[in-house]
């Protein structure tokens, strides 16, 4: 390896970070597959253009400027980017898909009220009574006031014994 | 004579008590967002559209109109008292409004902003009535190829400008406009991508969207290292600036007025751009250059007034000509959209009354505005004291609601999840978000006038080329894609800018 060589691919940069490279196989792939889908569609009619033509032209862009960044990463790679706190991020993602899938059941204020009892008490650290008035606050009190105030109905439980104790 | 008269009109539509109840909410509410670090005034904005689904067309544009500007307002007040800006627009305020503050001069600092604020954004409201006659009759001569160039023009702009790379733009942008095409296809009416899911048939629902990739990826992307910085609000007696400082001020929000007025009407340039370049503009011109970034009260003047220009001139492509130039105003032309109005040269045709009452209601906002912050400075920065375990814990609750009320569906809270973790995805692989909150709006009017165009001319691509308007905005547009080619410099702030 010559001098001017080395200076410009320093041990430790000349390797793609592995997130980046998932990332430009899912953007080409997601590509790929819309022009294969974009072609079933149609990209021409005997009216004109078809309802795949302009999903195609996107999936080309998609793909193309994928392969270019793949080529840019190949020959200067990008510093590792900053990791994310996985923590925060499965607590609150888990949290948030638990509380759509079982919104409909127990209702808009049992379920939003677990939700942030869960937020405040165990995520967050507070007081048994910061969080329980926090989290009825958030609750019930968004409820009436969505529902009453706002004219916006939100979600009633599905199960007849919660109903009818107004939940 | 004839535009004045409309206006009057529309001043008595907006000061209806509805209307201006709507437009003090929004005020607040914009303050709150602008205020509070952990939320972007286009997730803020999308976050409240649902709000706003209830009321009638002129009162929920008002009210979100309220709340975009109002962000300009808040996020002044952490960036002087804090050393940390609420929005990405008031970051160079830092400098010189919180040596300020070390100064003692907060108070000083936060009225002058205010006034800077309001000037700016009243004088380019005032250009927003000038322009809004002849730019919407111009625009009606204009057909679906040369809107079609028209909408590249502003995308190529967009993509250029945002984050350090082009390409990482195309991607964004190439992203918003597929999500754009989930659902019927527009013409044929053909479902497209849609994976058989009926709920998938309208689309993918614009404010999950944005409340996802902008909102929830913030709050997951946050460091734990996070703390709530100690605050202390100023007394009363020292809001008022000297003589003095309103003198230095005057020309500094004369320049903040015209940079600001001028890049607003151009898209991707976004309220950081116009406070930077307004910053420099002190530095070369400023009687007192020598005192900028030791807490010189042009620093504060000029950036803020330029922001607000920037922000209220900004909606003129947006009322005039149907092109959002930044992607807060991208999320108000999708509450446009969703209301059944759609923004462009035919609003002031079909919907006049209602586009004067918009236009009347921002002179009443900016006057509110004025009269809420300056004395109210102690209540909003009593927001950051709240602890930022439960501040995530009552933002993730307004997302939920807002995400599930667009069709009162758990669908899209689920939705809004997925595309919280695209945000997230996007934003560790510096991704620019931009670009695709842009074309997500324009994906569906941009295809539908690509379409039509090629109807007209039965298939031949010819058609943009071979009429004049839309072969200069097409050949604008490639130029612009092509800057990078030709070694073009853009102004390295952009490269930092969160919101592009």
């Amino acid at each position: 390896m010559t001098t001017k060589s080395a200076i410009a691919r320093p041990d430790g940069a000349t390797r793609v970070v592995p997130s980046v490279l998932v990332g430009i196989g899912a953007f080409v792939a997601v590509g790929v597959y819309v022009l294969v889908s974009s072609i079933e569609l149609g990209l021409w009619t005997s009216l004109g253009p078809g309802p795949g033509l302009f999903p195609f032209a996107m999936g080309g862009v998609l793909v193309s400027m994928s392969i270019v960044w793949l080529f840019q990463e190949l020959r200067r790679p990008t510093e590792t980017p900053e990791g994310v706190d996985r923590g925060l991020v499965i607590a609150v993602v888990v949290s948030l898909a638990v509380l759509a899938a079982v919104m409909d059941l127990l209702g808009f204020q049992l379920s939003m009220f677990l939700f942030l009892m869960y937020h405040l008490k165990l995520r967050g650290g507070r007081t048994w009574s910061s969080s329980l008035i926090i989290a009825l606050a958030g609750s019930v009190g968004a409820f009436y006031a969505f529902n009453y105030g706002l004219n916006v109905a939100l979600p009633v439980s599905a199960f007849p014994p919660l109903n009818l104790i107004g939940l | 004579m004839e535009t004045l008269n409309e206006l009057l009109g529309g001043f008595a539509a907006a000061m209806t008590w509805q209307n201006l109840i709507f437009a003090f909410i929004g005020c607040l509410l914009g303050t709150v967002i602008g205020v509070l670090p952990g939320i972007g005034p286009v997730a803020g904005v999308a976050l409240l559209i649902p709000l706003t689904l209830n009321l009638d067309a002129t009162g929920s544009i008002i009210m979100l109109c309220a709340i975009f500007y109002g962000t300009q307002y808040g996020g002044t007040i952490t960036s002087v008292l804090l050393n940390t800006p609420g929005e990405a627009a008031s970051a160079i305020t830092t400098i010189d409004g919180y040596a300020m503050t070390k100064m003692g001069k907060a108070g000083a600092a936060l009225t002058i902003a205010a006034v800077g604020s309001f000037v700016g954004g009243t004088i380019a409201t005032l250009g927003l009535v000038a322009a809004a006659k002849p730019l919407g009759e111009l625009g009606l001569l204009v057909g679906p190829p040369e809107f079609f160039a028209l909408m590249v023009v502003g995308i190529s702009l967009l993509v250029a400008l945002a984050g350090k790379s082009m390409v990482k733009a195309l991607i964004s942008g190439a992203l918003g406009l597929l999500i754009s095409m989930v659902g019927i296809d527009p013409v044929a009416g053909a479902p497209r991508f849609t994976f058989g899911m009926d709920r998938l048939l309208d689309g993918v629902s614009f404010v999950a969207v944005i409340v996802g990739v902008f909102g929830l990826s913030e709050i997951l992307s946050h460091r734990k290292d996070s703390q709530t910085p100690a605050v202390h609000a100023p007394g009363l007696r020292s809001l008022l600036p000297s003589r003095a400082d309103m003198r230095r001020s005057t020309p500094a929000m004369a320049r903040g007025t015209g940079i600001g007025f001028g890049l607003g009407l151009i898209p991707g340039m976004t309220g950081s751009v116009a406070s930077l370049l307004s910053y420099g503009a002190e530095k070369k011109f400023s009687r007192h250059r020598h005192e900028l970034g030791k807490g010189a009260v042009e620093g504060v003047a000029g950036p803020e007034t330029a922001n607000n220009a920037h922000a209220n001139a900004a909606l003129i492509p947006l009322f005039t000509l149907g092109i959002p130039a930044s992607p807060t105003i991208a999320v108000l032309m999708g509450a446009f959209l969703q209301q059944g109005l759609t923004p462009g040269p035919t609003l002031f045709t079909e919907h006049s009354e209602i586009a004067w009452a918009i236009i009347a209601s921002l002179f009443i906002g900016n006057l509110l505005l004025l009269l809420l912050n300056v004395p109210l400075v102690g209540l909003w920065t009593s927001i950051l004291r709240v602890p930022p375990s439960i501040l995530t814990a009552l933002i993730l609750l307004f997302m939920v609601i807002g995400a599930y009320t667009i069709n009162f569906s758990v669908f899209d809270v689920f939705v809004m999840i997925g595309f919280g973790l695209l945000g997230l995805a996007l934003r560790h692989l510096d991704i620019p978000l931009a670009p695709m909150v842009l074309t997500l709006v324009l994906g569906p009017l941009m295809e539908r006038s690509l379409r039509e165009s090629l109807e007209i001319s039965q298939g031949d691509f010819g058609i943009f080329v071979n009429r004049p308007i839309s072969m200069v905005l097409i050949t604008i547009g490639v130029l612009i894609i092509c800057s990078p080619l030709l070694k073009l410099r853009k102004p390295k702030a952009l490269m930092e800018d969160p919101e592009t």
